[in-house]
């Protein structure tokens, strides 16, 4: 790897660990290898949205050419969001895209993705499914990424009757993500995840 | 008494320096040479210790004028009787300027003659050299106020610490970034027999043409501008490789005017480490970068073939923060890559200069010579290169008739691959052809300019990578992206 990434990664990591974002707990930051090109990045869920209270985990892979190209951003933690790939975890957003640019940091593409999770933007979406929803059922977008929140990132907001459906499908021999997912994808409908799991 | 004892013994001190001329040169000698306007050049080896009135006392015997009649001219001054060899900046094989002095400027001694030398004590006489320091040039030009600002700084700056200017160049000779020196000749004859009004205070002054206005003292033969004083004599500003013996006054060299030297400590904007010198971008912000740094990110751009062609600037990067409006303007500055890179970078360059102007590549691999061609043939024979003649539109090889369109569907689903290899092609370079079945089937070529494009995940939206282009497209359709395509086929 260039020394330069690995140096200025190395720098990047004393700024998040000092940072006042850490000193709160919005955001962490842990190296996954010596050679500083693995990262594991942690964001807190924003007040006043469907993912309060929940910790997302991300994977951070540093290319060579860093900090001329982005760092590859993932979310590990599974999340429903209009501008992230609910199947794969990843990410549209311009920054980690055509848009960044050498002088940002980590730390500013960890408070984006913050500020991504309180400001969603549905017509540039990364899962289709979820971004339909979020723009014809807003209400339903919030129960569900309420109830991912809960059920993978660790949120206060456990939502029975979502849990029961699942149960209901999951005695129906469906495994429970893939339960998770149909019903979401058909607004908890639970007939109609039933009839596209078995079609 | 004492005074004439004094006297004779500085004349016999004097002469015996000259005299002894031969013997220190062995030691520590500095050989140059004083181009007379008369048109006669006199090889000169110096003691750097000197003063101008030695040299004056050596070079006006040879011209046959007196050493009082003399004046010596270099990179734009005059330069005055005390000062030093050492301190003009003076490489092996430099060129000075020996002018007679006006007979004019002689006679009123007493007006004329005192008011020169008031003039000459305000630095007038010292070398640019030793004037100016790198506060004036380590600034954006764009206002005349800050300019103004600039000065003000420099001069309260100059009391504690005032640095000599530095310049870096690309040396055409050294083939490298090296430290480079001023200098100045009249913009219409070339002649270095030529002082400034003023001095440079900043890079506009120096790189644009005509800012500075000076006297030419070549002969009015030879200076046309002189003897028809149509316009101001203005000075041209050039720069020498400050590390080999001058080869003459050709041997010009580019100035680097973007790298300077690190005044403020400011930290690389890549690895934030403090080095010297470092490039400061041409935005607003003067974004800060190491020279390691900006390699690296040359190399990282270079690449992915994300240098932009500039219609005016030739083939360029902008500041790696992304601010508007920063394009480097002298692209000898990607001369700090090395030399293969360089080349990578030329060959890059004019390939995207042959699409723009809408010429084509020759699809050939190993050759890929450009080719321009008259908008409406679409038959291409690539005539000084390899001798392919080929489809403009498709790429393949000259048909009669439709293009053929690409077989990717049989290739991805059969494991045998089924890619059909022209009779007559192959028989032509295997290896080639192996490596031509993999990128496409691996591939599919952007609508807009046909750049093979690969898809490693994500959805069916390309947008073409190629620096310029950036056509939006349909990964499936292979058609401009649509509403259509995003409600039918977006992920797959």
């Amino acid at each position: 790897m260039a020394n330069i990434a690995a140096q200025r990664i190395k720098r990047e990591f004393k700024e998040v660990i000092k940072s006042e974002e850490v000193a709160k707990c919005a955001i962490k930051l842990e190296l996954l290898n010596d050679s500083y090109t693995e990262l594991k990045g942690e964001i807190a869920g924003p007040p006043d949205t469907p993912y309060e209270g929940g910790n997302f985990v991300l994977e951070i892979r540093v290319p060579e050419t860093y900090p001329f190209n982005p760092p590859k951003v993932r979310f590990i933690t599974k999340i429903w969001h209009p501008n992230i790939s609910s199947v794969t975890g990843a990410i549209c957003l311009d920054i980690l895209k055509d848009q960044w640019a050498a002088a940002m940091t980590l730390r500013t593409v960890l408070l984006s993705l913050q500020a991504l999770l309180s400001a969603a933007e549905p017509d540039d979406p990364q899962d289709a499914v979820v971004a339909r929803q979020y723009k014809e059922n807003l209400e339903m977008f919030k129960l569900t990424a309420k109830h991912w929140t809960n059920v993978y990132a660790g949120g206060p907001f456990v939502n029975s009757d979502c849990d029961d459906k699942i149960k209901r499908l999951i005695d129906m021999g469906i495994e429970e993500h893939q339960a998770r997912v149909a019903l979401s994808s058909y607004n908890w409908v639970l007939e109609r995840a039933t009839e596209q799991l078995f079609s | 008494m004492s005074f004439l004892i004094n006297a004779l013994k500085n004349f016999l001190h004097r002469m015996f320096q000259v005299l002894s001329l031969g013997k220190k040169t062995i030691t520590n000698s500095l050989s140059i040479y004083v181009k007379h306007i008369g048109g006669r050049t006199l090889a000169v080896e110096l003691d750097p210790t000197w003063d101008i009135k030695n040299l004056k006392e050596v070079v006006a015997p040879k011209l046959g004028l007196e050493p009082n009649e003399v004046k010596i001219i270099f990179a734009g001054k005059e330069l005055g009787d005390e000062i030093k060899i050492e301190e003009c900046d003076l490489g092996q094989k430099s060129v000075l300027h020996a002018v007679k002095i006006a007979k004019k400027t002689k006679l009123p001694q007493l007006n004329d003659g005192s008011f020169i030398e008031e003039n000459e004590d305000l630095n007038s006489s010292k070398p640019l050299s030793e004037t100016l320091d790198d506060s004036m040039f380590s600034h954006e030009d764009s206002s005349s106020s800050s300019a103004i600002i600039d000065k003000e700084n420099s001069q309260s700056e100059a009391s504690t610490s005032k640095s000599k200017v530095h310049f870096y160049v690309f040396c055409p000779t050294c083939k490298e970034m090296k430290s480079g020196k001023i200098r100045v000749r009249c913009h219409f004859c070339k002649s270095g027999a030529f002082t400034v009004h003023s001095e440079p205070q900043n890079w506009h002054d120096v790189l644009i043409t005509k800012q500075i206005t000076g006297t030419c003292e070549n002969s009015p033969e030879s200076c046309a501008n002189v003897l028809s004083n149509r316009e101001p004599t203005f000075a041209e500003f050039y720069f020498k490789c400050s590390e080999h013996t001058s080869l003459g006054e050709e041997d010009g060299a580019v100035p680097l005017d973007l790298i300077r030297p690190n005044l403020r400590d400011v930290p690389c904007l890549a690895c934030a480490d403090v080095c010297d010198p470092v490039l400061v971008f041409p935005c607003t912000e003067g974004h800060v970068t190491c020279l390691d740094c900006f390699r690296q990110y040359c190399i990282t751009r270079l690449t992915e073939r994300q240098f932009w062609q500039h219609p005016e600037l030739g083939y360029t990067l902008a500041c790696p923060a992304g601010c508007p409006d920063s394009f480097i303007k002298e692209v000898h500055h990607f001369r700090l890559l090395s030399e293969a890179q360089y080349a990578q970078y030329q060959r890059f360059g004019t390939e995207e200069f042959v699409l723009r102007s809408g010429g084509v590549l020759c699809p050939q691999p190993g050759c890929g010579m450009g080719i321009l061609v008259d908008p409406g043939c679409n038959k291409v024979a690539c005539i000084n290169g390899c001798g392919y003649v080929f489809c403009r539109l498709c790429l393949q090889g000259y048909h009669i008739g439709d293009c053929r369109p690409a077989d990717y569907d049989s290739n991805s689903n059969s494991e045998g691959c089924l890619y059909n290899v022209d009779p007559g092609r192959a028989l032509e370079a295997r290896w080639d052809e192996a490596s031509r079945v993999t990128i496409k089937s691996s591939t599919k070529p952007c609508p807009k300019c046909r750049t093979p494009t690969e898809r490693d995940g994500g959805c069916m939206h390309m947008v073409c990578t190629r620096a310029g282009c950036k056509f939006e497209w349909c990964w499936v359709c292979q058609t401009p992206w649509t509403r259509d395509c995003m409600g039918s086929h977006w992920f797959g």
